[in-house]
């Protein structure tokens, strides 16, 4: 797990050569409480770094999840279209939302630890 | 400021509940989440803590001065009964939705905590007395199809709206969830035996996260978002509680407004999607402009719900919603969301 790396916005991505896995961290996801929609973007959609991509629907409030770095999307968590409390339940396993090729790398993420203490 | 806690809190903090403030007080939130204790109040029994709420003692000889003030029969109905009214201003708006507890000396009358201070200051306007007994009490309310079979060991059980009491407790098979139950008050000092006897027969805790999901698909409205003091009965579509025929603080503009006079109309919506359509949402139909002043997720509809007010009567039932700069459809819904 140790590269698995945070954003302040609360996103974490594991890099691998080029490519990216995106998900929310488990302290956004017991922030958000119960989810039960997301909007996926679609294979092939570029984003700049910090832009919007996946809108999480929570029952107490919605939120977004931003990219990374720039990137371009190769794959999307469909699991989630029917299953999105697998985000509650697993939000750095299974509950996944997108796979991206990297545009621009930019490998500025926390650590765990140090995500830790910011949250904390 | 240092938010309020309740008597509880305690136990709260013991069951690693998650906290949200409320006004001015610190209330749980959730404690397994707020699904499965929407799920637990619709198929078994959970509790919830509302003790933020106020509890005000009324002597019986104080009702003709209270029915001045609201829009519902009070002085008729039987001394045993629970009553949902609502106090009205001058312009016949909302002060605040309030039950009502009948009792053979006296009433309790339980406002909701955002308004206990607004109320306690209308009622002693209008030479009401009272003794405030919200800090010496705390109010559970216990609602699920089990509930009542889990405690008739301990309480009596009313029929449906209706109260009773034993040496320890006030209480009334009233709630806030379209289940059925009880609201029980208790003095503080009684309050862990309480607790302590619920948890023991399997009820379990729920916050308030599920009592907002389990209230909008009950088709209920909260104050502060379906009601506010720029709001009648007649436009929140209340009607029902209408029942006082005498003269009351606002009855003049709640009467022209039955009688035909065109307002503003509070309408339930459906979206047949899991998308929320949240507080301050632009919604149209037809021609008209509404503004969504509660949506979430119905789990046992599993689609999107909640209540939009309109200008003035919406000639579609069909409304197209501005979510987040996508136009999403949905329906005006004019029965319960739950049959």
């Amino acid at each position: 797990m140790s590269d698995i790396k945070y954003l302040e916005t609360h996103e974490w991505y594991l890099m691998k050569d080029d490519e990216i896995t995106v998900g929310i961290s488990d302290f956004a996801q017991n922030e958000l409480g119960d989810i039960v929609y997301v909007t996926l973007p679609e294979v092939g959609q570029e984003f700049e770094k910090g832009a919007a991509v996946v809108e999480v629907e929570a029952t107490k409030t919605v939120a977004d999840a931003y990219a990374p770095m720039d990137c371009t999307i190769t794959a999307v968590n469909s699991q989630l279209e029917t299953e999105p409390e697998t985000i509650n339940n697993d939000p750095c396993g299974d509950g996944w939302m997108f796979k991206a090729k990297v545009n621009t790398v930019d490998d500025s993420g926390m650590s765990y630890q140090e995500y830790e203490t910011f949250v904390s | 400021m240092d938010k309020k806690t309740t008597q509880l809190h305690k136990y709260h903090l013991s069951q690693e509940a998650k906290f949200i403030d409320f006004g001015d007080w610190s209330m749980p939130f959730s404690y397994e989440g707020t699904l499965k204790e929407h799920d637990i109040v619709r198929t078994s029994s959970g509790f919830f803590d509302v003790s933020h709420m106020g509890r005000l003692e009324i002597q019986y000889t104080e009702i003709e001065k209270i029915s001045k003030l609201i829009c519902s029969e009070i002085v008729d109905i039987p001394s045993n009964k629970a009553l949902y009214s609502i106090f009205t201003n001058a312009d016949g708006n909302a002060l605040d939705d309030v039950i009502f507890w009948k009792f053979n000396d006296k009433i309790i009358l339980i406002p909701n905590a955002s308004n206990l201070e607004k109320i306690k200051s209308h009622l002693v306007a209008h030479n009401v007395e009272f003794i405030d007994k919200s800090p010496d009490t705390v109010l559970i309310a216990v609602q699920g199809p089990d509930t009542i079979e889990l405690i008739q060991d301990r309480f009596e059980i009313p029929d449906k709206f209706s109260t009773n009491y034993t040496e320890n407790f006030l209480y009334a098979r009233t709630g806030y969830t379209g289940e059925d139950g009880v609201e029980i008050m208790a003095n503080n000092e009684d309050a862990e035996s309480l607790l302590t006897f619920l948890t023991e027969k399997g009820v379990k805790p729920c916050g308030l996260g599920s009592r907002d999901t389990l209230r909008l698909e009950a088709s209920l409205p909260l104050y502060g978002f379906e009601l506010t003091e720029d709001i009648t009965p007649v436009e929140a579509s209340l009607n029902w509680t209408i029942t006082n025929e005498n003269e009351y603080l606002g009855s003049n503009r709640i009467n022209d407004q039955l009688s035909g006079e065109s307002h503003k109309v509070l309408k339930k919506f459906t979206i047949n999607s899991r998308k929320i359509a949240r507080t301050e949402t632009v919604g149209i139909a037809g021609e008209t402009k509404g503004l969504v002043t509660s949506g979430n997720f119905s789990p046992v509809l599993n689609k999107s719900i909640g209540f939009i007010l309109f200008e003035n009567m919406p000639s579609h039932d069909l409304i197209e919603f501005d979510i987040r700069g996508n136009l999403i459809e949905g329906n005006i819904v004019n029965k319960r969301f739950l049959s």
